[in-house]
């Protein structure tokens, strides 16, 4: 019965390097070292004296030089008071927008929901720019107009305030996000539910009022968080719009103390760490939320609703009523831009041959145009294949049960989440000024991939973890027991089936590379500028020709990525 | 006796503090179809996977065609692709983005083997499950039995020491899985094929097996025969795990004459004696019997190894009624043909046939 020949032949020593470990510990290393490392920085950086990568002495100075400067809580304050601010009104119009494609018969639902899925993805910083163009007190177009309006004697509209930087918000990416966000929601509430309600004797308005809307609050309720959390993350807007004013928020006042005479680190991660740990402590009640949400979100997630409300011919009322407020938020500007980038001096229309080509051509023809975008098309390549090997071995390692450290790996993962861009990059510049790294990566379009795909890791792990999920082990499993290795298996297997979705968050980050100005602000240098801090920088000398004509172009640029996305049948909208 | 293909030695495997696999030996010989038969849950999955190199153990050693595949405590471990198996899985993992012949062809190119000699055994594989013509089709294109033979096909393509088999038919309608079952036992015989076969459902492991292993709680409660294990259950949870069982309680009684059960409820029941060898008189224990092997009778004088009981309830089953009846302080479910009925609260005599009791400790 037993078989002694076989213990002779032992296939491998007592100790083995299992490949899955070796990741493990790989993947770990890499966390620490890009994404801890910078926290830690950023956390103990406020208490350390000296400039980066010198001596370091501890001290409290730091904190007491920026918390006594009356700014520094203002900007903190400030930041706070716009999120709110722009909240409002954006899940006012997010809702009524879901609600009436979702669940009313008004006429071209679905064309309205591809287009809110469009002006997602149109990047902010050119439509602030736009805005500029419209409403500036000295050349905007619509205060030309006012002019024109009896009793108005000065500009009408100042872009350069509080309810300008709210305004511009308004007509940027967040209200659409929320009606991509929500109208999914909307139509997947269940019909028994809102047609037991009908049956029961309830009139629209009352099936409204007690069914619908109390179904669908916590999931509103939680969109609303979210938005308020990633409206405090807000940098673009605020710096063109808020700086000429002297309004500040915390992000560009850490701008500002980095780009003093000398730079200011220390007041920078000091107002840095406040902010850290006010939006550790939000996601952290967020995520409890969520959790406590969770039978709610079930209830609504059964079959699809027929049933529609009859507007009757309020229809038409509320068709035109979208159909405004996109052209007015989203075409005007965009055209604005168009009209200033053929401009000779934009808003002087009335001197001789006001219209030129001459911005184009000269935006084409100089070389640190070229330059920039060969670094932006570098930087967003390297952001997006890095992205998704390193993210899809970190999700697989997540979803396997043989990892040892999966809670530890996907702290890691959720930790650029309270990392605001600028965060990002001031704590990563700290770690390149500090390490032996910065001679690889300072100043290099490598280090700007690596901090945008730093910042990429929450919603990349995510979307692989779901597909991997989704795919389930087996078919891995079976690849494996019919003799094939992880490698073969992963090549012919894995990453076919995974190719959707590699597809659709490497278009992603591609774009957020090409677009982010936050992220890489602090990290550039001449040689490896991008784009967008082109963009920035025209925009900050006054040069707003050829800054719209730039911004058209990076528009462009995202409009036809993310439509050939679309015709490749990625499922772009339903990741973030 | 032969060498086994597959041998396990006190192998153990634990999910944190549970031993899913708690100590486990058995082997199976060439060309048997080898069952683990259990609830959800009771490790019979875990052990395949540990056959299949998709789990490590934790202590012991299993062996595979003559070679130590995975030894803990000697640092052995052969990562599954070197085990040269055959897996077919619950889900079938029929890969989506390939066609019918890739799917199958997939371990042939593994193995690197020419074109000519894939195309050649990928169509013989896929004729002997009956998919002669479907070659080209997209697997996702194909019904839940197509795609179990697609999966059958590709664990036979390269004939694999041991075919392992995890619940391959539960996915499949009533009449499906008969006929499936019919076609891998033909297939099993023509092929000579060695099969480690995971199922939960008796009628399977009855029908299919050489060699039945109950399993619960990671352990193997007995193995043997189909016929052994139903007809002697080694323990109380495999005789009611293969089919329907009839439990009363009762004390042993060895003095004077044949040994006996004196039951709990009343009533006496007279044993052969090699089944209480090892038990002392008056030791508390279960009394296992099948339906089957008890009859129902008119009420009478008590004869010897029968007991009185009522009718609780009547079920009509068509071909046969079912009486819920109350005897010796249990209920238990007896069948009946059509020609003798009872009414509900008749009383009767339940009559049991001594030789085909067990009798198991309490």
């Amino acid at each position: 019965m037993s078989i002694p020949a076989s213990t002779i032949d032992l296939p491998r020593p007592r100790f083995r390097l299992r490949p899955i470990r070796v990741a493990e510990c790989s993947m770990l290393l890499l966390f620490t070292v890009l994404t801890g490392l910078p926290l830690l920085f950023l956390l103990t950086g406020s208490f350390n004296l000296a400039q980066p990568g010198r001596a370091a002495m501890y001290g409290f100075d730091n904190w007491l030089r920026a918390f006594s400067d009356p700014t520094t809580v203002s900007a903190l304050w400030m930041s706070f008071l716009l999120s709110v601010a722009r909240l409002v009104p954006a899940i006012i119009i997010g809702v009524m927008f879901a609600w009436l494609i979702a669940r009313t018969d008004m006429p071209g639902g679905n064309a309205i929901e591809f287009f809110c899925w469009v002006a997602y993805f149109i990047p902010d910083f050119p439509l602030t720019l736009a805005w500029i163009l419209l409403l500036d007190p000295n050349y905007g177009f619509l205060n030309s107009l006012a002019r024109h309006l009896p009793f108005v004697d000065g500009p009408l509209f100042n872009p350069y305030s509080f309810w300008g930087i709210v305004w511009v918000h308004t007509s940027a990416g967040g209200i659409w996000f929320k009606v991509i966000l929500l109208t999914p929601v909307f139509r997947r509430l269940g019909a028994a539910l809102e047609e037991a309600a009908r049956v029961a004797g309830a009139s629209t308005a009352t099936m409204l009022w007690r069914v619908t809307i109390p179904l669908l609050s916590p999931m509103i309720l939680a969109v609303s968080v979210l938005s308020f959390i990633r409206g405090l993350q807000s940098f673009n807007t605020e710096l063109l719009l808020g700086t000429p004013a002297g309004i500040y928020v915390y992000s560009t006042r850490i701008y500002d103390y980095i780009h003093r005479e000398p730079s200011s680190y220390g007041e920078a991660t000091a107002l840095g760490s406040v902010f850290i740990l006010t939006l550790g402590a939000l996601l952290f009640l967020y995520w409890r939320f969520l959790r406590g949400k969770r039978q709610f979100t079930v209830v609504t997630g059964q079959g699809y609703s027929t049933l529609r409300v009859k507007l009757g011919k309020w229809r038409w009322v509320a068709l035109a009523g979208c159909l405004f407020y996109i052209a007015v938020m989203t075409v005007l500007p965009l055209i604005f831009l168009i009209i200033g980038s053929f401009m000779r001096r934009y808003g002087f229309f009335n001197i001789n041959s006001p219209f030129t080509l001459a911005h184009w051509r000269n935006l084409l023809t100089d070389p640190i145009f070229l330059l920039s975008l060969k670094n932006s098309l570098v930087i967003a390549s390297i952001t997006a294949a890095g992205g998704i090997v390193l993210y899809s071995t970190v999700a697989y390692l997540l979803v396997s049960r043989r990892t040892v450290a999966a809670p530890l790996l996907e702290g890691f993962c959720w930790l650029p989440h309270i990392l605001p861009g600028i965060l990002l990059g001031l704590g990563i510049l700290w770690l390149f000024l500090a390490t032996p790294l910065r001679f690889l990566f300072y100043g290099t379009v490598w280090g700007i991939a690596l901090a945008l795909m730093v910042s990429d890791s929450p919603v990349t792990t995510q979307a692989f973890r779901a597909g991997y999920l989704q795919l389930g082990p087996d078919l891995e499993e079976a690849a494996r027991v019919t003799g094939a290795s992880w490698w073969y298996t992963y090549r012919k297997i894995l990453l076919p089936l995974l190719a959707p979705i590699a597809g659709a968050v490497g278009l992603m980050n591609f774009g957020g590379a090409l677009t982010s100005i936050s992220t890489p602000v602090l990290l550039y240098s001449h040689q490896s500028r991008p784009l967008a801090i082109l963009l920035l920088e025209y925009s900050v000398t006054g040069e707003l020709e050829r800054g719209a004509a730039l911004g058209l172009l990076i528009t462009a640029m995202i409009c036809a990525m993310m439509l050939v996305g679309r015709r490749l049948g990625l499922q772009l909208s339903g990741l973030q | 006796m032969a060498q086994p293909v597959l041998e396990f030695r006190d192998v153990v495997k634990r999910f944190a503090a549970v031993s899913a696999v708690d100590g486990v030996n058995f082997s199976v010989q060439r060309g048997e179809i080898f069952t683990l038969l259990g609830p959800s849950g009771c490790g019979k999955t875990t052990t395949l996977r540990l056959v299949a190199g998709l789990e490590e153990p934790d202590g012991g050693e299993i062996h595979l065609d003559g070679k130590i595949v995975a030894a803990p405590q000697r640092g052995v471990f052969l990562p599954p692709e070197k085990r040269q198996l055959g897996m077919v899985f619950q889900s079938y993992a029929i890969w989506p983005h390939l066609t019918v012949f890739e799917n199958v062809a997939f371990p042939l190119r593994v193995r690197r083997e020419s074109a000519d000699v894939i195309r050649l055994r990928v169509n013989h594989a896929l004729e002997s499950v009956g998919l002669g013509g479907f070659a080209d089709r997209g697997a996702t294109q194909l019904s839940g039995g197509q795609q179990q033979r697609v999966a059958l096909a590709r664990a036979l393509v390269y004939e694999p020491a041991v075919l392992l088999l995890d619940e391959p038919l539960s996915n499949l309608d009533a009449k499906l899985r008969e006929q499936m079952r019919f076609e891998l036992r033909a297939l099993q015989r023509k092929l000579m094929l060695t099969i480690l076969y995971v199922t939960h459902d008796q009628t399977e492991a009855m029908t299919l097996s050489d060699r039945i292993a109950v399993v619960n709680r990671g352990r193997f409660e007995q193995v043997g025969s189909p016929e052994e294990v139903y007809e002697k259950p080694a323990t109380p949870f495999a005789g009611e795990f293969l089919g329907r069982t009839v439990a009363l309680d009762g004390a042993l009684r060895k003095s004077g004459g044949a040994p006996s059960i004196e039951l709990a409820g009343g009533g006496r029941i007279v044993l052969g004696g090699h089944l209480t060898d090892s038990l002392h008189d008056g030791a508390a224990v279960r009394l296992i019997a099948r339906p089957e092997d008890i009859e129902i009778l008119p009420p009478a004088e008590l004869a010897s190894n029968q007991i009185d009981a009522t009718v609780e309830q009547v079920d009509y089953l068509g071909d046969r009624f079912e009486y819920y009846v109350r005897g010796a302080g249990a209920v238990f479910v007896l069948s009946s043909p059509k020609r003798d009925r009872y009414p509900v609260g008749a009383k009767v005599r339940v009559s049991f046939d001594p030789n085909a009791v067990t009798i198991h400790p309490r």
